[in-house]
């Protein structure tokens, strides 16, 4: 026992290293993404959106609507097309996000307080920019509506004073919590790079089966007649702790070289990882067990690791998926991870609600790794 | 004097094909016994049986005293050296020697005897991939040879390899067996009988045993009869 574990825990560990190909994507792939990533979103919000602005009215209150347009920050007026069918070229081309028409007589509609109708069209091909221009236009549209409705008022003959409270007897204050500044790095940045840290953990573990009984050496292990328990153990010890080492760069870069918010404590984060990281092994023991060669089980763990980010309802919501697919999602083990993230990082909410995070990865890793030895067990029987 | 292996009604069938059809044999300790047969008669199979590398549909197999089915210790006692390269190719010479030591509980002394032995010490550093075929074989017979086995299992042991491989392994094997091992090998060339003391004829699902000449002999009325049935057609 003492002389046989360290002797496979070494040459798994060897093997692992020897591997150009695993050890390339295990070390320098998280790693890698993490710098991508925070480069990519190292500026914290979208703005200076692309607009032009038709100006059909030419008229003091169109040069208003202007002003007020140039004075927000997340859009920048870029050009003046004369007409609809220039600005459509625009936004067709890509060189505009938002073109605001002031129509004819705009100027004259308010003073007769008739309605009066600027059209804002965004450019839908990217919703991340489209849904910040929707944002930027709707506050500037919002101050208009205000402004010209005071003045609507005033011109009523309503005193000023009475005008202006009368906008602003209901205030909707919109305050972001857990990320105020709304800042995609902090929402993103840290996921993303887990993402590639589960893919390539993922891809290393459904070798954990089938890269042994499925080479010749097997039959050199099989004759010594050591435990498959004993060789389960030793070998799984070694890959869960080059996947938390893997992941220990990667949180020191994060948390403390990029200041990446972290509202847990880091013990318990570490915790989370570990078990995150034991129950995702399982999974691909389990995938290795019924695979037939090495390149199936790869083939295998890549069709569930690769979408995984998407399904967990990281970037879009669990509950906003069909009903008949919810359940689904959280069959795996990455959904409980990415929705645990979110929560330890940036909300905290206690170990009362995030217990169960880890009891659900605890019993998927016990439910995967006895499946494991079942389906090892009776496909051992079918092929030999 | 107990056998060394005893089987009895042995099955195996693959897929729908029966492979083994009731074989039934014993072997004795000391003796040096060979499953020789043509390409597909399942003499891998068979001596993968006798190594519980390889599960079996019926019938009873017991090595060393022990019943395959129901117990692992005979392989505390046992040698393989497989037909095909079975040893961990990712490694280096010495740390396949290390590895197979660890998993046969062997010790130290043991390693460095085998390199002696099978004058390994000039290839230590080499990757196993890299190795000629005869320093392979030699490395194969010594990674089976460190637990002192009583009973060595070898499939195809002598190749067409260096003569200097050949003479050395035949010199190993002949002392296994001057000091009591056991052996029990696959071999599909009739010439190889000279080093066995039984030869088990696997054809057809049966394993008829002869005397090491009786099978020379056979091999060659075979031969001389599908010669004459072959000439006689193109007549």
């Amino acid at each position: 026992m003492f002389k046989q574990c360290p002797a496979i825990m070494k040459r798994e560990l060897f093997y692992m290293w020897r591997d150009k190909g695993l050890r390339n994507i295990l070390l320098i792939g998280p790693l890698l993404g993490l710098f991508l990533f925070m480069g990519i979103y190292s500026h914290p919000r979208i703005d200076h959106i692309t607009t032009a602005v038709v100006d059909l009215d030419q008229s003091e209150a169109s040069r208003q609507v202007i002003a007020e347009l140039r004075n927000t920050q997340d859009l920048e007026i870029a050009c003046y097309p004369e007409n609809f069918k220039q600005l459509e070229e625009l936004v067709k081309r890509g060189e505009v996000m938002v073109g605001v028409v002031i129509p004819e007589n705009y100027a004259k509609n308010i003073a007769l307080q008739r309605q009066t109708r600027v059209a804002v069209v965004i450019d839908g091909a990217n919703i991340t920019y489209a849904t910040n221009a929707a944002s930027a236009v709707l506050t500037v549209t919002r101050n208009l509506g205000a402004q010209v409705g005071v003045k609507t008022l005033i011109a009523r003959g309503i005193q000023p004073n009475q005008a202006k409270e009368a906008y602003q007897s209901i205030e909707f204050r919109e305050e972001a919590w857990f990320n105020p500044t709304l800042n995609y790095a902090y929402f993103l940045v840290l996921a993303l790079v887990l993402n590639i840290w589960q893919q390539c953990c993922m891809l290393a573990s459904c070798m954990n089966i089938v890269g042994e009984n499925g080479v010749r050496s097997w039959l050199q292990i099989k004759a010594s007649g050591l435990s498959a328990f004993k060789l389960f153990c030793s070998k799984s010890i070694v890959h869960i702790s080059v996947f938390m080492l893997l992941v220990l760069p990667v949180y020191y870069l994060a948390f403390v070289i990029f200041k990446l918010p972290l509202n847990c404590g880091i013990i318990t984060f570490l915790l989370f990882t570990l078990i995150f990281a034991v129950s995702l092994h399982s999974l691909g023991t389990l995938i290795s067990s019924f695979s037939s060669n090495a390149v199936d089980a790869s083939r295998f763990g890549m069709v569930i690791a690769l979408p995984s980010f998407v399904i967990s309802g990281f970037t879009w919501p669990i509950a906003a998926m069909p009903q008949w697919f919810q359940p689904l999602a959280w069959v795996l083990p990455q959904t409980w991870f990415f929705q645990g993230i979110n929560y330890f990082v940036l909300k905290n909410p206690g170990w009362e609600m995030m217990n169960r995070y880890f009891l659900v990865l605890g019993m998927m890793a016990v439910l995967c790794y006895s499946l494991s030895a079942l389906f090892t067990h009776c496909f051992q029987a079918r092929f030999r | 004097m107990e056998p060394v292996i005893k089987v009895s009604n042995l099955v195996q069938k693959i897929g729908r094909q029966i492979l083994f059809n009731g074989l039934s044999f014993e072997v004795l300790p000391g003796e040096s016994f060979g499953v020789f047969g043509l390409r597909g008669a399942g003499k891998t199979t068979l001596l993968h049986i006798l190594a519980g590398v390889d599960r079996f549909k019926s019938g009873q197999v017991e090595v060393l005293g022990y019943n395959i089915k129901k117990s692992e210790k005979f392989k505390r006692d046992l040698g393989l050296v497989t037909q095909e390269k079975s040893l961990f190719l990712d490694m280096t010479v010495v740390e396949n020697l290390d590895f197979m030591a660890a998993l046969k509980k062997s010790s130290r002394s043991d390693v460095y005897q085998m390199i002696e032995r099978y004058a390994l010490k000039d290839l230590l550093a080499e990757p196993v991939i890299l190795l000629a075929m005869g320093s392979f074989q030699r490395l194969s017979l010594a990674c089976a040879m460190l637990n002192r086995p009583k009973l060595l299992i070898a499939d195809e042991i002598i190749k067409d390899f260096d003569l200097y491989s050949r003479n050395l392994i035949l010199r190993e094997l002949r002392q296994f067996q001057a000091e009591g091992g056991t052996c029990v090998f696959g071999f599909s060339n009739i010439d190889f009988c000279e080093q066995l003391s039984k030869v088990g004829w696997l054809e057809n699902g049966k394993l008829k045993v002869y005397e090491p000449e009786s099978a020379r002999a056979e091999w060659h009325r075979q031969i001389k009869l599908y010669a004459e049935q072959s000439d006689s057609h193109y007549v």
